[in-house]
């Protein structure tokens, strides 16, 4: 898909909307679905559902009883919010290209960290001690990742600018085991509404449409990962609007698929969270068994 | 089969290292000018291409270029998912197998260098899937020039060519090894592999042009094409893309950088390259290109819809080979230039046949040739 047609796409008025009755519903049916699994779970356990648990829960479950790898700065760990802080910088004008704004914007974030010890990218004490080498190769990555983004949309044609990054999108489930749902996305682009419902004139925010960058190839089930994002943002709070779509992009296979937000396509993600919550506190039972 | 095109400067003539691009434009450029070569430097000693020149060589291929036509792309992807699963390097099996993807556990993965391997000699190519790399300067000095490459079309420079790459290689999961065992060289070693780094990023920094940030390069660009509903999967990661992405007609060329010396197979490499850019994109590549290193070389290959289908053709019976090692199938032993570096050949009666043979001691791989 074009970036003409993908931005156009991605920006045309809603078709469809979902009610706040629906929404209630929603964390109703959720809750009623996780409590009874989670409470298998020892005291004090936590479970953050994620876009990539969700794919791992499907394509690889029996990773998720592995041990976890103790976090250690990558350069494909600053990719992404380096890239998007790239992106916004060529958004805002100041630069023409990704491969122009990486260096400056980098230097800026560890500049202003040695200057105010405040990390807004947690990355930039890493960054600083970097040998040049390095540093490059976190550039690079950086850049090659800013660029496929960039020239994915004709960011002119978006109209109002977009949200880049930000916050992750969260909601915790009222269970007695601590179950956090976080949906992080790549843009937040403001759309012109479309027909709002009669009960919904004049209190609804402007619908949003969210577009989430990921690697490989879309799976199977790429509509319910999609819709798991807006199910996120949906839930995270009332006085926000459900997203009216999600794009996807996967760059290296070169696809651009959109899923229109509905209550059908909500439905489809929170059962798909479930299954997931399922697969993960058995896979976490299994590890506990063994230990 | 297009005939391929060799960046060789004409016999007489030299070029000027120090030529500077003045209008950025696109990549693509539409730039009608043959490379330009100063005719008051010429000599008659060969000189790579360098600066401008080099860059025109890349961006005015003298064909024109593919145009989106989304109907060669799905009858390209039609025709490569027909050959997986009808055909195969010994003849038609008949099978459709390859429908059957659940049968196997995940999907066969297809690069480059599996391509070549299973090509060449599928009982070599399963030996050394299995068997551990050991490795060597060569492969150093490759994986260290390929982050150092890197590095100059990211930030434009390089300090300490073995400090800098070695620190890139430490904090790559894929290279963490190669890069200890660097640490671990002798002071001999080390310094022989130092110095060919220096030499080599020196004819780099004097030869490879500055690249504008409006063409967009990039570097280690993933390409993934799913094929056969998802049983067969595509990989490249090609070292420098530049472009814009396609509109309406073929706007990106693939560059891959080689270390070492030039071998025939690097042009299949491309190929496919190639192909899997046709695949995943709206259009093809315009040009696909490898630049050597170490000499300065620059083969460059305009992609056309007959590239496109031969390396098709050469994918398709690679694959149909690959899926059927996965599923079990004896590995067919073919005598070829890997036999004098395989585990296998103490066994291998074919391979001691071939290494027997009239010319054995000569050096049996087969050479690219370079055409003025």
């Amino acid at each position: 898909m074009r970036a003409t047609q993908l931005t156009r796409a991605l920006v045309a008025p809603p078709t469809v909307s979902v009610d706040e009755t629906w929404r209630t519903h929603l964390r109703a049916h959720l809750s009623s679905g996780i409590i009874p699994v989670v409470e298998r779970l020892p005291r004090g356990e936590q479970l953050t559902v994620t876009l990539p648990l969700l794919r791992k829960a499907i394509a690889h479950p029996d990773s998720l009883a592995d041990d976890e790898v103790p976090f250690a700065w990558k350069p494909i760990f600053v990719r992404r919010s380096l890239g998007l802080a790239v992106v916004d910088a060529c958004v805002s004008g100041r630069f023409r290209s990704p491969g122009e704004a990486a260096g400056p914007v980098a230097s800026e974030a560890v500049a202003e960290w040695e200057r105010t010890g405040w990390r807004t990218y947690h990355w930039e004490p890493w960054l600083a001690g970097l040998r040049p080498g390095t540093r490059a190769l976190v550039l690079a990555e950086a850049v090659s990742w800013a660029t496929v983004l960039w020239a994915s949309l004709d960011w002119k044609a978006l109209g109002q600018r977009p949200q880049l990054g930000g916050a992750d999108d969260q909601w915790v489930c009222p269970a007695p085991r601590t179950v956090r749902l976080k949906g992080r996305s790549e843009l937040r682009v403001p759309l012109v509404a479309g027909p709002a419902r009669s009960s919904e004139v004049g209190q609804t925010p402007a619908p949003v449409a969210l577009v989430s960058v990921s690697g490989g190839s879309p799976p199977l089930a790429w509509s319910d990962e999609l819709a798991f994002l807006a199910l996120v943002a949906a839930l995270r709070s009332p006085s926000r609007p459900v997203p009216a779509r999600v794009a996807g992009l996967w760059p290296d296979s070169g696809h651009h698929l959109i899923v229109e937000i509905d209550d059908e396509a909500l439905t489809a993600a929170a059962d798909r969270v479930m299954a997931t919550v399922s697969t993960a506190v058995d896979a976490r039972l299994s590890v506990l068994e063994r230990t | 089969m297009p005939l391929a095109e060799i960046a060789r400067v004409p016999e007489g003539a030299s070029v000027d290292p120090r030529g500077e691009v003045t209008d950025a434009g696109t990549f693509t450029g539409d730039v009608p000018r043959p490379a330009v070569i100063a005719p008051q430097r010429a000599s008659h000693d060969w000189q790579p291409l360098a600066g401008a020149s080099l860059l025109e060589r890349l961006r005015v291929t003298g064909r024109p270029r593919l145009k989106a036509d989304p109907e060669f792309r799905r009858e390209l992807r039609e025709g490569l998912e027909r050959g997986i699963r009808y055909q195969s390097p010994g003849g038609a099996t008949g099978g459709t197998d390859v429908d059957v993807a659940p049968r196997l556990s995940a999907p066969v993965l297809v690069t480059k260098d599996r391509l070549t391997g299973v090509l060449a000699c599928e009982a070599h190519q399963v030996a050394g899937e299995f068997g551990e790399r050991q490795p060597t300067l060569a492969m150093a000095c490759g994986a260290l020039m390929d982050v150092l490459f890197r590095q100059l079309i990211t930030v434009g420079g390089i300090d300490d060519p073995l400090d800098d790459g070695l620190a890139a290689l430490h904090v790559d999961d894929r290279q963490h090894e190669l890069a200890s065992w660097i640490d671990r060289l002798p002071a001999a070693d080390r310094i022989e592999l130092r110095t060919e780094l220096e030499r080599q990023v020196q004819g780099l920094r004097r030869r490879w042009p500055r690249l504008e940030p409006a063409w967009l390069p990039r570097t280690q660009e993933a390409m993934r094409v799913g094929l056969a509903g998802g049983a067969v999967r595509l990989s490249a990661r090609v070292d420098l893309a530049i472009g814009t992405p396609p509109e309406d007609e073929a706007s990106v060329a693939l560059v891959e950088i080689k270390a070492g010396a030039r071998r025939v197979e690097h042009r299949a490499d491309l190929h496919f390259y190639a192909l899997v850019e046709a695949l995943r994109s709206i259009a093809p590549p315009f040009v696909v290109a490898t630049y050597y290193t170490r000499t300065g070389e620059l083969d460059v290959d305009p992609v056309t819809e007959e590239l496109l289908a031969a390396a098709a053709r050469r994918t398709a019976a690679g694959t149909r080979a690959l899926w059927n090692l996965a599923r079990g199938a004896e590995p067919r032993r073919t005598p070829s230039y890997l036999c004098g570096r395989c585990v296998l050949l103490p066994e291998c009666e074919p391979g001691r046949t071939r290494l027997a043979g009239p010319g054995a001691g000569r050096g049996r791989r087969p050479k690219g040739r370079a055409t003025a």
